[in-house]
């Protein structure tokens, strides 16, 4: 049961990296699109035609991020076979179907089941011993197609009802949050997003907030990568107030680490949490609520998935978004100073001999 | 002993590379011979020939996604599935454990 939870995963996770450059472009493409934009009563216009058909690239990649996904769930499950299949059926999922006369449109959700349906299907029928004949057809026509059908079939009577229901309620759940759940989420968002640096846990966050960028709320993914880079970005600020608490090998290392944080990279922090976890651990979790809440209250919003200073060309209410970062991070880094405990003795007179060896070179 | 092996991660832009530098670094500490393919961001880079592949006597799969060429390690009998993560976290216990596999065998 344990490795069948495993593999899951593993599908998810090759879905999700398949899909990030696509979301990726698409996001920033569209918001260069909206730049200088006329404010209407039916949204946002882009200002000239070559603006027109930037907003058009962007919606494109927008618009195959949902099967880019399910088509590579799919074929993680299943290798080659399980593309096609998933590519359709995402498609699908991405589109309204009229279902008894109610519209359905099950989004990143559906094509996260359609997926993991479709790569166990395809992988079921590999298995099947078949004659010669037919085994040569079996990956061009049977396998695409009979796994097209049935699991579209699935999810005309099945799936797509309850699961765009799940999906409507929650983005409109999220469209309507009043000011005091805004803060718990925040908060939830703080505790959470960050909490593995990087790992299952930060993927799944991410996956809830790139299904709500697909919705067009770019509100969560906003605070999630204000998170990305205040650990990183933390430390390293740690380690310029607080000098004696850590070795000069990590003080070298935290330089590159905040780098890393500015251009939204959190594994950097990776070490340091490994190292001291209960000094790092708490300080980065209070810096990442502290991120949160700014970024709540500043209606930060991003419109891809990834963070840190390099996107923030493409975020929305820009100066909140860098506060909420700066916050943070200072946050963590006096934190740090506080919760640290000084070097043992040893590795002190490392530092003193180092800076003595430092001060002779000059 | 020669261990090779491949990492991956979801972003492919971080931990892939991280795992690498630990297991490379691990198994130098031990005067292995080391040969780390990665699977990131960029496609397969560093990557594993037939003869490193028929010449190492274990093989650590430190991947937290599908992999391409996973087949290629069918026949060796050493192979160490885990993610990415333990390469980075327990660099020093999965190199027991590959060591252990050839040692067992």
């Amino acid at each position: 049961m344990k490795s069948f939870f495993k593999d899951i995963q593993k599908y998810l996770l090759t879905g999700v990296s398949y899909m990030m450059p696509v979301v990726v472009v698409g996001g920033v493409i569209l918001a260069i699109s909206l730049l200088g934009a006329d404010q209407t009563a039916t949204g946002l216009v882009p200002a000239n035609p070559i603006m027109v058909y930037l907003n058009l690239l962007g919606k494109a990649g927008m618009a195959l991020m949902i099967p880019v996904f399910s088509a590579y769930i799919a074929y993680s499950a299943a290798g080659k076979p399980g593309l096609a299949p998933g590519f359709i059926l995402g498609y699908i999922a991405n589109n309204t179907v009229s279902i008894n006369g109610v519209d359905c449109k099950s989004g990143f959700l559906g094509a996260l089941v359609l997926g993991l349906m479709t790569g166990y299907m395809v992988k079921w029928m590999k298995s099947w011993k078949v004659g010669k004949t037919l085994r040569s057809i079996m990956p061009i026509l049977v396998i695409p197609v009979t796994t097209v059908f049935v699991i579209g079939m699935i999810y005309y009577f099945v799936i797509a009802t309850p699961v765009s229901f799940l999906m409507t309620a929650l983005t409109s759940y999220m469209t309507s949050l009043n000011s005091t759940s805004v803060i718990g989420l925040a908060i939830f968002m703080g505790i959470f997003a960050e909490i593995d640096f990087g790992g299952p846990v930060t993927k799944a966050v991410s996956m809830f907030t790139l299904a709500l960028i697909s919705e067009g709320i770019m509100g969560p993914n906003g605070i999630f990568r204000i998170l990305v880079a205040v650990a990183p970005i933390g430390i390293f600020l740690s380690t310029l107030i607080a000098k004696d608490k850590y070795t000069p090998e990590e003080r070298n290392n935290a330089t590159a680490v905040g780098i890393m944080g500015c251009l939204g990279i959190t594994e950097g922090a990776i070490p340091f949490a490994i190292k001291d976890p209960k000094a790092v651990y708490p300080a980065c979790i209070i810096g990442n609520i502290v991120g949160a809440l700014i970024g709540a209250f500043g209606n930060v919003t991003c419109p891809v998935p990834h963070g840190g200073f390099i996107v923030l060309p493409v975020v929305g209410n820009k100066l909140w978004y860098v506060v909420a970062i700066l916050s943070g991070a200072i946050v963590t880094a006096i934190l740090l100073k506080i919760f640290k405990k000084k070097l043992p003795v040893e590795e002190t007179e490392e530092i003193k001999n180092s800076s003595a060896a430092a001060t002779e070179g000059n | 002993m020669k261990i090779i092996g491949i990492t991956a991660c979801p972003t492919g832009i971080a931990h892939t590379y991280m795992a690498q530098e630990c297991l490379e670094k691990e198994c130098k500490k031990r005067g292995y011979e080391v040969k780390i393919e990665t699977q990131g961001g960029l496609g397969i880079e560093n990557e594993l020939t037939e003869e490193d592949v028929s010449s190492a006597d274990a093989v650590i799969l430190a991947v937290s996604v599908s992999i391409e060429g996973e087949e290629r390690f069918d026949d060796k009998a050493a192979v160490v599935r885990t993610d990415v993560d333990e390469a980075i976290s327990h660099t020093a216990a999965l190199v027991d454990r590959a060591v252990a596999l050839v040692k067992g065998k």
